[in-house]
């Protein structure tokens, strides 16, 4: 053997791994002064482990302690390699040598691992049994068998840091750990019985009673399935019974009882040889308040009853390691056959989700770019979805019922369940990322899953990755890892369901339709087989679109299956592909752009209105590829489009039925806006209002300008000028989605004209308008009821009419509704004179008290009469508690009383005029927060009802599913139902109290 | 579950058990009772009983008529005053939607919600009533109101009555029912008892209390006599009141206790202390529900009728009790406002709760009050800070009605109907021809 002579220069130490190189020169001057030549010769052996610094300088503190034993496993260099492997890579192993330098000659020889549960079983046994004997200590008991079980550990840790390719022997070592975890326990159940048949510290039992107490420990979670960490809470849980008919089976569970709490502090309580680590019961029945011990009838009424579907799948990975394994294997035969029904029960779906979402919530969001475990693309991804492919079709096929990970990967794999090729990279990066993780807790012992953020031990690690691997490359390779399980777990659960109608390229993997319907209801679709159908349809046959939908679909389905209604969003998405057909720009956006198939799943699924639309405007899918796209037209664009419209028809027939075209078009933009939460509710609003006045304006050109209308033959633009004026929410430029338009005409006679005529031609006018507005597909409603004298009123005024009308007649109600009057055709004139007009009215010098008066009992009436019989009033959106009418009644009295001299709060925009009176002074900042806050609230529970359900509603539904909806447009996590109820009625009935006490106040 | 259900099954099965009856709240805090054969009890804790959840007070809104009663294994007892005839048994139920959601308005659920959150910060909330009532003759209504069955005072003891018997049964039959008594004996009034059931957890005290009332109702039947939990019966003699002691434990320790500390109160008693003195108003209508109530706390005798707290001082709303030194974990503080018709489920949620607010915001102590407050002067108390409690049932409401923390806590659905149902209750009352006015006004206008 060529041992390496002390190196030349500095950079020597360098190549050898180590980081203090001046240091290191110092302190092999040490070593060799101490042990001899054995010292230098000992680099070579450093520079194979993981931490030569670290592995170093422990050499020399041993070397100190016992110079011959550290020389004589230096002398030799497999010995000293095995050595310098774990002081360089365990602090906590190497303080374990300090502790009991006897141990030392374990490193000289290699050691097998793989030797099963029983030998370690026995060999755990033996070494405490002889100390078991009247008026023996327990902490002495403890302390050997620890020592013991360390002594494994050190001979495990050596298998594992020497291996030539350790990612590979990662099995073994799972297995030996869950083994030599499973003998200390058994040891540990050694020691307890000896403490309650010598001592009556823990009880009063006999000795028969303590013979015939038959107690199994099962194991669940990585230890049951012999995957076990370095460093783990063990799960278990305890059975037990009586073995003989003289002993009471309760008196049985008694005595387990201690026997369990014994044992479990032979694992954990303090003593000087340190605790190993904590035995977890908490997933027995019950939990926490369960009973410790049952019998295994107790257990099995249990699951049979009460059991919830996650303690079914904890269930999964159940294995006896000690104890009375008989009595363990009638355990798990008794409640294997309850795991694999599992998936069969009602809330499957719902609770598998719940468990993947848990975990990811208890990650502090600083850590979870380090967690190796349960991060995005982390180890719990690679392990749901073994599970959930076990659980989904283990139900029929018991060849994948495996406990551990890799065994079920290949089982499926086998059964064909998993591609070949997914399947070994899964299994690789799952090796890659145990191994990852079984190194870093080998460190201190440190139960931890998180990358080391520091250099110091970063380096260590990519060392044992390799000795040529360097920090940096190993965070990328991890990286690049991640991207990969994540990508995986798609092409593993989700590929396979098209693989039953469409064949996949290099596709071995084929399921039966049965089994693409198991799937597919455990990720929640209810009707499996329409939705199978929907797939077929989509990924079969040669063209290019169904080539594209075949890599699409999986990743399409698992987004469809996040939103409230996957078989609705599946259909239509089926509906919107069959549309657009083989468009190259469709299919290249869902192939390429990001993010945009996303945004398009969350839209199909999540919004009725909108895909009523898509079928009418199937190219509306363009938009998806950019979200600039998705902002409303502005009011100037629009205005230019519907103009050149008018410019290029001559029959207002074909000119009208595109602008309904646009106005389609132009709604289902600000509906995917808001479904995907680009908009704000402002947005909204305001696009929809410059929508609606483009659209009028439009046709009102139509019709004065365009052949085919009842009064263009008349010429009206010589008779009249005519105007309109938008009126209520519309005035306001607050509309939602389905509100109908108020409005008030207005027309100024010409010069000359008879008044009979300009009336007459005004009234043709507007019923041309309503006409041609009309629209089968996306209604369009003009209310005109708060015209002058309302219903009974002419439709349309001059400007005289109008004057002698509010001299005469007006109510005050009238001045109210003109507060948010806001013209949106006619000339600037006419416009110019209206408002002139309409300004004395609606800012009076003095609004007299009676005036105000009447407006409280108005609207006091108005909440009793006009709410529909039996509505709730806390949940009328409109006229209910604390809604709209109450926030926009309390807003419009402080403009009548106080617009003419705060001309600041003259506007028909309710929460504009609600900040200047806060500006002026005219209410308090509090008050005026609270009832902007309801009123927005109550405007966004309206729009998201129409654009989850495209029914218009004035009260928030009871319904869950049609809350959880329109929860999840507002952008609340899912399952908020219940949370949307109570902030509605919150913010009601604070905005509630305000009102109360302004409108009402003098 | 299991353990216990299997419990429950087996003990309907040994001991012959006739009927089991489900017993839940009503908002207003009356107790409901549906009685169910053994053969229905196991499907009842599979699947809950169906039952028409609008006919209860507060319970459903018409829309969602269907409610699930779960009945809690836990709670299981055999009901005592039915004797070995007919053996009956009894346990409380948590109400849930048909989706098996907790019921909003369940007041059960109320008080779970206000515990979880402050288990959420490593609290459990322990509770220790003493409970005042009156014994009379009967229900009727004498010349001079309503006749007590003896004209004993405090903690006489009156030779061969019907108080002593009746006292002696009632513990008993409460300790059969798996709630000890800690202490029991003859109150001020004429008639009037008063007995501390041993302290426990919010959850399972409340159900105790509603327990309470059921036993000592049946026991004064079996006696001949009649029971009230009425706040102020007579106005001449001392109302009954539910003083309640509380305490806040993080794992095993008392977290009210510091060593060392002025009467050993921690900072976090202090915290809570505060919390619970600036929200008191506020909870009354809750903790103090009939417009008899208020003719209790403004009817002097040991009634608390303002904001205060003192140590030992019997005149403060909040008290500071000794503290033992050799009962490390005793620490506690008692608050007196609560009257023994409260609905136990959510005044103790709400006592909770603004409690906790104290502590999660960190509200200062204000000045204890060593005088007997009673005594002071209105501009005297007017200068020290001390607010009175609502006067009256309408004010109480008027405070209730702005509340946050009491609509957050009970959840909007009960907050409304709390609302709702008190406001009936003061216009009824504000509608009646008062004996106090004929007799004032009749013959003198």
């Amino acid at each position: 053997m060529a041992y390496v002579d002390r190196p030349s220069g500095l950079s020597e130490f360098a190549k050898y791994g180590f980081s203090d190189l001046s240091g290191t020169v110092g302190k092999l001057d040490q070593l060799v002064a101490l042990v001899g030549d054995s010292g230098r010769s000992a680099i070579a052996a450093l520079a194979l482990c993981a931490d030569p610094d670290q592995a170093l300088n422990s050499l020399l503190d041993f070397a100190e302690r016992d110079k011959s034993a550290t020389k004589k496993l230096l002398n030799k260099h497999e010995t000293a390699v095995r050595f310098c492997a774990i002081l360089g890579s365990s602090k906590a192993l190497t303080d374990f040598l300090r502790r009991h330098p006897d141990a030392l000659s374990i490193f000289e020889k290699t050691h097998e691992i793989a030797l099963g549960p029983q030998h370690y079983r026995a060999l755990l046994l033996e070494s405490v049994a002889k100390v078991l004997q009247p008026g023996f200590q327990s902490s002495d008991a403890w302390n050997i068998l620890r020592k013991a079980y360390r002594l494994e550990l050190l001979k495990i840790a050596i298998y594992d840091v020497t291996a030539e390719n350790p990612q590979e022997i990662f099995s073994t070592v799972g297995a030996a750990l869950a083994d030599i975890a499973g003998a200390a326990i058994e040891g540990g159940l050694a020691v307890a019985r000896a403490e309650l048949r010598y001592t009556n510290d823990h009880g009063n039992f006999t000795d028969e009673e303590i013979d015939a107490t038959r107690i199994s420990v099962i194991a669940m979670g990585k230890c049951g399935a012999r995957e076990l960490n370095y460093i783990s809470d063990v799960d278990v849980i305890y059975v037990a019974e009586s073995g003989s008919p003289a002993v009471e089976s309760h008196r049985a569970v008694e005595v387990a009882t201690k026997l369990a709490t014994r044992m479990m502090r032979a694992m954990d309580g303090t003593s000087t040889e340190p605790d190993l680590w904590q035995v977890d019961p908490n997933l027995r029945p019950e939990g926490k308040s369960g009973a410790l011990v049952r019998t295994l009838d107790s257990h099995v009424a249990y699951y049979d009853r009460w059991a919830e579907s996650w303690e079914f799948q904890a269930l999964l990975k159940a294995r006896p390691i000690a104890g009375d394994l008989e009595l363990g294997d009638a355990y798990v035969s008794a409640l294997s056959p309850k795991v694999w029904a599992s998936s069969g029960r009602e809330n499957f779906v719902e609770s598998a989700q719940k468990m993947r979402e848990r975990v990811m919530q208890y990650i502090p969001a600083n850590e979870i770019n380090l967690e190796i475990k349960l991060g995005p693309g982390g180890l719990r991804d690679i392990e749901f979805t073994v599970q959930l492919l076990q659980l989904v079709h283990g139900r029929t096929d018991e060849s994948i019922h495996q406990r551990d990970t890799l065994s079920a990967l290949d089982a499926l794999t086998a059964a064909g369940y998993v591609g070949r090729s997914e399947a070994s990279q899964f299994s690789r990066a799952y090796k890659f990322l145990r191994f990852l993780e079984h190194r870093i807790q080998l460190s201190d012992m440190r139960r931890t899953h998180l990358m080391p953020t520091s250099e110091s031990k970063l380096r260590p690690l990519a060392r044992s990755v390799s000795t040529k691997t360097t920090s940096e490359q190993l965070l990328v390779e991890w990286e690049k890892l991640k991207v990969q399980v994540r990508a995986l777990h798609q092409s593993i659960f989700y590929r396979p369901l098209l693989s039953a109608v469409a064949k996949l390229e290099g596709g071995s993997l084929e399921l039966s339709s049965t089994q693409v319907e198991d799937r597919l209801r455990a990720i929640g679709f209810s009707d499996a087989i329409g939705a199978h159908k929907n797939i077929a349809a989509l990924t079969s046959g040669l063209s290019r679109r169904a080539a594209i939908q075949r890599q699409l679909l999986p990743v399409l389905l698992e987004w469809f299956a996040k939103g409230t209604d996957p078989d609705a969003a599946l259909l239509a998405f089926r509906r919107l592909s069959e549309d657009l057909g083989e468009s190259p720009w469709y299919l290249r956006m869902l192939r390429d752009a990001t993010g945009a198939a996303e945004r398009m799943t969350q839209v199909l699924s999540n919004s009725r209105l909108a895909t009523n639309l898509f079928e009418r405007i199937p190219e509306a899918a363009a938009w998806f590829e950019r979200l600039e796209d998705l902002a409303p037209m502005t009011e100037a664009e629009l205005k230019l489009e519907f103009n050149a419209i008018v410019s290029r028809h001559e029959q207002g027939e074909t000119a009208a039925a595109s602008m309904r075209q646009i106005r389609r078009r132009e709604t289902l933009r600000i509906a995917m806006g808001a479904v995907l939460g680009e908009l704000s509710l402002s947005q909204i609003s305001q696009g929809l209002s410059d929508l609606t006045a483009c659209y009028l304006r439009g046709m009102l050109d139509v019709v004065i300008e365009l052949e085919g209308s009842s009064v263009y033959s008349d010429r009206p633009r010589e008779i009249l000028d005519f105007g309109i004026i938008a009126m209520g929410r519309f005035g306001g430029e607050e509309l939602g989605f389905g509100s109908d338009a108020d409005v008030m005409f207005i027309y100024e006679a010409l010069p000359g004209v008879i008044p009979e005529l300009a009336q007459k031609t005004a009234e043709r006018i507007i019923s041309d308008l309503k006409k041609l507005a009309e629209d089968p597909f996306l209604e369009f409603e003009l209310d005109l009821d708060l015209r002058p004298e309302g219903k009974n009123g002419p439709n349309a005024r001059s400007l005289d009419s109008y004057r002698a009308y509010y001299e005469r007649w007006s109510d005050t109600w009238e001045s109210q509704a003109l507060l948010r009057a806001k013209p949106i055709a006619g000339s600037q004139a006419l416009i110019d004179a209206f408002l002139e007009l309409i300004n004395t009215y609606r800012y009076p010098k003095e609004l007299p008290t009676s005036a105000v008066m009447e407006i409280r009992r108005i609207k006091a009436r108005m909440e009793t009469e006009r709410l529909p019989q039996g509505a709730d009033p806390r949940r009328h959106t409109k006229l209910g508690r604390g809604s709209l009418s109450d926030v926009e009644w309390l807003v419009q009295l402080m403009q009548l009383q106080h617009g003419k001299d705060h001309p600041s709060i003259r506007t028909p925009k309710t929460l504009a005029a609600l900040q200047a009176c806060v500006s002026e002074g005219l209410i308090a900042e509090h008050d005026a927060r609270v009832l902007s806050e309801a009123w927005t609230f109550a405007s966004r529970v309206r729009s998201a009802s129409v654009l989850w359900a495209n029914k218009r509603t004035d009260v928030l539904p009871t319904d869950r599913q049609q809350l959880e909806g329109m929860a999840r447009i507002m952008e609340y996590p899912a399952d908020s139902a219940t949370q949307l109820e109570e902030d509605y009625l919150a913010f009601t009935r604070r905005a509630r109290m305000v009102y109360e006490r302004l409108f009402f106040a003098d | 579950m299991d353990k216990q259900t299997d419990f429950v099954l087996r003990t309907i099965e040994e001991r012959g058990v006739k009927f089991v009856r489900l017993w839940f709240t009503d908002v207003a805090g009356t107790l409901k009772s549906v009685a169910i054969a053994p053969a229905e009890v196991e499907g009842a804790f599979a699947e809950g009983l169906g039952f028409d959840g609008s006919a209860i007070e507060g319970l459903a809104r018409t829309y969602e008529a269907d409610m699930l009663a779960m009945p809690d294994p836990s709670t299981f007892q055999i009901l005592p005053w039915r004797g070995e005839i007919d053996p009956t048994a009894r346990m409380f139920c948590d109400i849930q939607t048909p989706d098996g959601k907790p019921a909003a308005a369940d007041p059960r659920n109320v008080l779970r919600r206000a515990l979880a959150k402050a288990s959420d910060r490593g609290f459990s909330f322990y509770i220790h009533p003493e409970i005042e009532f009156y014994l009379l003759k009967s229900s009727q209504i004498g010349p001079e109101g309503p006749i007590p069955v003896d004209n004993a005072g405090y903690f006489d003891n009156v030779p061969g009555g019907t108080a002593h018997d009746f006292r002696r049964r009632a513990v008993g039959m409460l300790e059969q029912l798996g709630i000890s008594v800690e202490f029991s004996h003859h109150e001020g009034g004429p008639g009037q008892n008063e007995i501390d059931l041993r302290y426990a957890d919010a959850l399972t005290m409340a159900d105790n209390i509603m327990t309470f009332r059921t036993v000592i109702k049946e026991v004064a039947i079996e006696q001949g006599v009649y029971a009230t939990f009425m706040p102020k019966p007579f106005s001449q003699h001392p109302g009954s009141g539910m003083h309640t002691h509380m305490s806040l434990f993080e794992g095993d320790t008392n977290a009210f206790f510091e060593a060392g500390s002025q009467y050993h109160l921690s900072k976090t008693a202090k915290h809570f202390i505060a919390g619970l003195l600036r929200h008191a108003p506020e909870i009354t209508a809750v903790t103090n529900q009939y417009v008899n109530s208020y003719k209790r706390l403004w009817g002097g005798g040991e009634a608390p009728s303002y904001v205060s707290w003192g140590h030992n001082n019997r005149s403060s709303l909040i008290r500071v009790p000794f503290y033992k030194p050799d009962k490390g974990n005793s620490s506690r503080i008692e608050y007196r406002a609560i009257d023994s018709a409260a609905n136990p489920y959510l005044a103790y949620a709400l006592i909770l709760a603004a409690g906790m607010k104290g502590i999660e915001e960190e509200y200062p102590l204000p000045a204890e009050s060593e005088d007997n407050v009673w005594a002071l002067t209105d501009s005297e108390r007017r200068a020290m800070g001390i607010q009175p409690l609502p006067q009256s049932l309408d004010h109480a409401i008027k405070k209730l009605e702005e509340s946050e923390l009491a609509a957050e806590t009970l959840g909007e659905e009960v907050f409304s109907y709390v609302l709702a149902n008190k406001r009936r209750e003061w216009s009824e009352y504000r509608s009646q021809v008062t004996p106090f006015e004929l007799k004032h006004n009749l013959e003198s206008l």
